[in-house]
């Protein structure tokens, strides 16, 4: 096999890392107990992914993709999980979350979901200038494992980390095939991306209101 | 014109920003202005056709935009005015307080991102308006603080913000097809991409295009990722849900049929029409089933819109261009017809004091204008003639036989016959069976203002079903050729 | 000055057999001052064994020759693997390719066996319960230890010890590879199982209920009970030098056969197994022990990571 004889250079090497570094941290968010360890490692994934922006930025002179950086680190490392975090002192319920099946099941799961997304990526024909395109491959297993986080851990904080989460997975796609994407277009992104959060937040807020827990456990009264 | 295009765009955003600022009071009437005047710029852009380009080459239209615009604007009319009598009504929770302010505020806004994402050039925008419509309409589900609202609200915003996610890497994977193609300077202008389609990537072209379907129709209602719309629709206000059903699914379609026009050309036209294909069979079948065991009025028009953007979808799938001016129109029709019938069903919910088919009995004879409106939108609903759904569904069906696709066809009248013998049961049993023993309301009507919205979204439906006029004509005419394959 | 290779060979299993209890002393001192308390001598553990070689070997009625040969066999096996990784050079001895990574893993699983089966013969319940879960939590980890392999074999297209330091040394492109990063701590948490360590066992408690290594040994006494604890001094070490000189820092071994280069080695492996005990130790008093049946979730997090390692080598930029 050829795989054996290439090793990556040390930029692609690096920037790999990265790359499955967030994909980690997105595994140890669907494992992890607690609500708060949940959104430090959001703050810490976000993180990764503003130092691959940077990384990308000085290594491959993308002078855009420093904005975005700051943007990011901003909005995603601070911003946010700071105002979950705020939701969580206020709430001072229930900082355990839940799971809908065992955490090695779910690993299991997640680990075949992340294997098929990312071959099916790698079979495609992409070339990127910016990053080993083996990148978009792990962003895809990203996304498909924060949809798994969505749906398997049954309160709102998990469930809203699931999405912004998925939001990185996206973002790190978008530096491996769109480093060069228009700033306008990527700011654009990063605004939906702040009104979301305040949605989010409203409703989770609205949400412990009526029911007085962050569990989901007791959305069923809708169906059919 | 372009500055029509561009006061268009900005006009319902200020009156959404005034009536948070102003005096509660002012928020009707400006809501009313605002809307008039955007239905009637809509109407000066559709009868003056063509591409209108506005905001160095930001904002643009065309006929397929334009298309949805109108769409939207009538919506957006016809609900403010149903609103205007759906707030009064309530008076004791909603009037001059800042739940009012915050409604009207915010059925200003919802509509100002609908109508931007149609008027948007760059796909990117298209995505980001999407978003606005998904976070600012959770927001008005949840508006009426119930448990089923909260609920609905949360299930919906999650829901669709992954859909939306899934759309978002469609978008970036487009963008990745265009700059191996244009540079990577260009920014998802959309006439830009179109221009170069046939020398994208075909394999990521594909693959942004599932993407997109399921993302984009996520907010569609799509089956299997429908399940957040029946919730958000049935606990919504009833104007919220009018919008929803008739004005964002047709929008977040509009998308979808951007990625369609540059899929055909792409990848050729058979495989986003077999997609769209099995998308819009699974949804009009799971619909029509679903249809027959409705217990909530709200939700089984929220099925019947789900059952509609399944034949939009079937629509597409055929190859020849009348069925694509059939699904223009129907996108046209859907949205006054399901218009009239969620004002229709807001009436009878406000009258009777509950959404349970059960225990609404005798409509017509206790509304006495409303009641039979109700039953005329169901009609209309179910494609009867002379309302616009019949034209449309006539035009779709034609143009699949048109296509050689006789068989799904005929599938695609039989699911229609099904889901409207499940619709007309529950209409049935609503209008004209005996008053329940205990559970009767007295005879009269709720608002004038909500049978007036009804009346004109009746006599729209008429009109587009007899002899729609000649510059809506035209328009779904051109906005067809747009989508066809030859350019 | 130089020394034969088959000396070098043979004080590769001397330095394990001698500084183990060395290693195991110190990681000992370091996690007491992380806590705050004095703590034993570093030199302990010798005075431990010296004390159980002294005294007599009490053995229950029911138990049979097993009993006493496990030790002997667990003992032997740890010997031997010592000559199969780089203890001291980077250049392999000529033992050392007489068995792969399998290889000196079949022997440590032998090891385990033996020491399994005489703590079931010993007939005591703690014993037989220790043995079990220790088998059960071996049998957990072993598909992390297999995709290690199967990461390391991919990498270097053999799956020697000696072949995976030297390529990890041979440059910095291998070392910061995601493939090797992954493998790599998915060896550590597969060690962190393998010695007994929290969040697995609390390895210093006398709550028989948690126990799951330290209660195979709990029927020995004597000199028996001194080989299976120097057995586990050694284990320990082993698995600090495959995590060390072949996973993580491959560096600071003896290049040349001279006796300077040779006793410069065996000082660096004590430093880097202080500086890897400071770690465990670290570990020890930052994380409390998992309930029992979460150790599962360990064991399925080191296999997803050893899992991500060989997907990184395919589709995730080698």
């Amino acid at each position: 096999m050829n795989i054996l004889s290439s090793v990556p250079s040390e930029y692609l090497g690096l920037s790999s890392a990265l790359a499955v570094l967030v994909l980690l941290t997105e595994f140890a968010m669907l494992r992890v107990q607690f609500s708060r360890s949940q959104v430090k490692l959001y703050a810490i994934q976000s993180a990764i992914v503003t130092v691959l922006a940077v990384f990308i930025a000085v290594e491959r002179d993308i002078p855009g993709l420093f904005i975005v950086a700051i943007i990011s680190l901003i909005l995603k490392v601070i911003a946010i999980p700071k105002i979950v975090m705020r939701l969580l002192d206020q709430t001072k319920v229930e900082l355990v979350s839940s799971h809908r099946i065992s955490v090695p099941s779910m690993i299991l799961l997640a680990l075949l979901l992340g294997a098929v997304g990312m071959f099916v990526i790698d079979r495609l024909p992409f070339h990127s200038h910016s990053l080993p395109t083996s990148g978009l491959s792990v962003s895809m297993a990203v996304i498909l494992v924060s949809f798994l986080l969505v749906i398997f851990r049954s309160d709102v904080v998990s469930q809203a980390v699931g999405f912004f989460s998925l939001e990185n997975g996206v973002s790190m796609a978008s530096l491996v095939v769109a480093a060069g994407l228009p700033l306008v277009v990527e700011t654009a992104f990063f605004f939906d991306l702040l009104v979301a959060v305040v949605v989010f937040g409203v409703l989770m807020r609205v949400h412990h209101q009526r029911t007085s827990t962050l569990s989901t456990e007791g959305l069923n009264r809708l169906r059919g | 014109m372009s500055l029509i295009l561009t006061s268009m765009c900005i006009l319902p955003l200020l009156a959404s920003v005034l009536i948070l600022i102003l005096p509660p009071v002012i928020g009707k009437s400006l809501s009313l202005i605002s809307s008039a005047i955007t239905l009637i710029l809509t109407v000066t852009l559709v009868s003056h056709g063509g591409v209108v380009e506005s905001l160095y080459g930001w904002l643009r239209v065309d006929s397929l935009s334009l298309v949805f615009i109108l769409t939207v604007s009538l919506l957006y009319f016809l609900t403010v005015l149903f609103s205007i009598g759906y707030v009064r009504e309530s008076r004791n929770r909603w009037t001059n307080t800042k739940y009012a302010k915050i409604f009207f505020s915010g059925i200003n806004f919802f509509c100002w991102a609908m109508l931007m994402a149609p008027s948007v050039s760059s796909l990117a925008l298209v995505w980001v308006a999407i978003e606005i419509t998904t976070v600012i309409s959770a927001l008005l589900v949840a508006l009426d603080d119930t448990d089923g609202a909260s609920e609905a609200a949360w299930k919906y915003v999650l829901i669709a913000s992954m859909g939306l996610g899934i759309a978002l890497f469609a978008t970036i994977l487009l963008y990745y097809a265009g700059a191996s193609v244009l540079g990577n300077t260009y920014d998802l202008y959309f006439p830009q991409l179109l221009t170069v389609a046939h020398k994208l990537s075909p394999v990521i072209v594909r693959l942004a295009f599932v993407l997109a379907v399921v993302g984009f129709g996520t907010k569609v209602g799509f089956v299997p990722v429908h399940t957040w719309l029946p919730d958000a629709h049935s606990e919504a206000p009833t104007p919220v849900s009018t919008l929803l059903s008739g004005a964002l699914l047709a929008v977040s379609f509009y998308a979808i049929m951007r990625y369609f026009q540059v899929a055909i050309v792409a990848t050729g036209p058979a495989f986003p029409r077999n997609v769209l294909l099995a998308f819009g069979l699974a949804s009009l079948a799971l619909a029509a089933l679903y249809l027959a065991s409705q217990r909530d009025l709200k939700r089984l028009l929220a099925y019947s819109s789900i059952e509609h953007m399944g034949i939009l979808a079937i629509g597409m799938s055929f190859s020849a261009p009348i069925a694509v001016i059939g699904v223009l129109l129907h996108v046209l029709a859907h949205a006054l017809a399901k218009g009239s019938a969620f004002f229709g069903a807001g009436t009878l919910v406000k009258k009777f004091g509950t959404k349970n088919i059960n225990r609404i009995r005798a409509g017509v004879s206790r509304l006495p204008v409303s009641g039979p409106l109700f039953v005329l939108s169901i009609l209309a609903l179910s494609a009867f003639p002379p309302f616009g759904i019949f034209r449309s569904e006539f035009l779709i069906v034609l143009g699949g036989f048109k296509s050689n696709a006789s068989f799904v066809t005929i599938v695609l009248v039989l699911l229609i016959t099904v889901a409207f013998l499940g619709f007309s049961r529950h209409g049935n049993q609503v209008m004209f069976s005996p008053p329940l023993e205990g559970g009767d309301v007295t005879k009269g009507e709720v608002s004038y203002w909500m049978t007036t919205a009804m009346v004109l979204a009746l006599l729209g439906l008429v009109v587009l079903g007899i002899h729609p006029p000649q510059q809506v004509s035209t328009l779904l005419t051109a906005a067809a050729r747009e989508l066809s394959v030859k350019r | 000055m130089k020394i034969d290779v088959s000396v070098i060979q043979l004080l590769q299993v001397a330095t394990v057999l001698c500084l183990s209890p060395l290693v195991s002393g110190i990681v000992t001192k370091i996690e007491s001052r992380l806590q705050g308390r004095t703590g034993s001598r570093i030199l302990q553990p010798y005075y431990d064994l010296y004390k159980l070689f002294k005294k007599e070997t009490l053995v229950t009625q029911d138990s049979g020759i097993v009993f006493y040969l496990g030790p002997f066999v667990a003992f032997t096996c740890y010997l031997i693997v010592p000559m199969l990784i780089p203890v001291l050079t980077n250049f392999p001895l000529p033992l050392g390719y007489t068995g792969d990574i399998l290889g000196g893993g079949f022997i440590l699983a032998l090891a385990g066996f033996a020491v399994a089966l005489a703590a079931i013969d010993s007939k005591g319940p703690f014993a037989q319960l220790g043995s079990s879960r220790a088998m059960t939590f071996g049998a957990l980890i072993e598909p992390a230890i297999l995709f290690v392999t199967f990461t390391v074999a991919l990498i270097t297209s053999t799956d020697l010890p000696y072949a995976e330091a030297a390529t990890i040394r041979s440059s910095f492109t291998q070392v910061i590879r995601p493939s090797h990063l992954l493998a790599m701590s998915a060896f550590f948490l597969v060690v962190l199982n393998d010695t007994g360590r929290i969040p697995v066992e609390t390895h210093a408690s006398t709550i028989e209920f948690g126990m799951i290594d330290e209660a195979r040994t709990i029927e020995f006494s004597g000199p028996i009970f001194a080989i299976a604890k120097w057995g586990s001094f050694m284990k320990q070490m082993i698995l600090y030098v495959i995590l060390m000189n072949v996973f993580t820092v491959p560096w600071g071994l003896a290049g040349t056969k001279t006796v300077v280069s040779v006793l410069e080695a065996i000082a660096v492996l004590m430093l880097k197994a202080i500086a890897i005990g400071f770690l465990f130790a670290l570990i020890d008093n930052s994380f409390s022990k998992l309930r029992l049946f979460k150790v599962t979730e360990l064991t399925a997090t080191a296999f997803l990571i050893s899992v991500l390692a060989v997907l990184a080598l395919f589709v995730g930029g080698g």
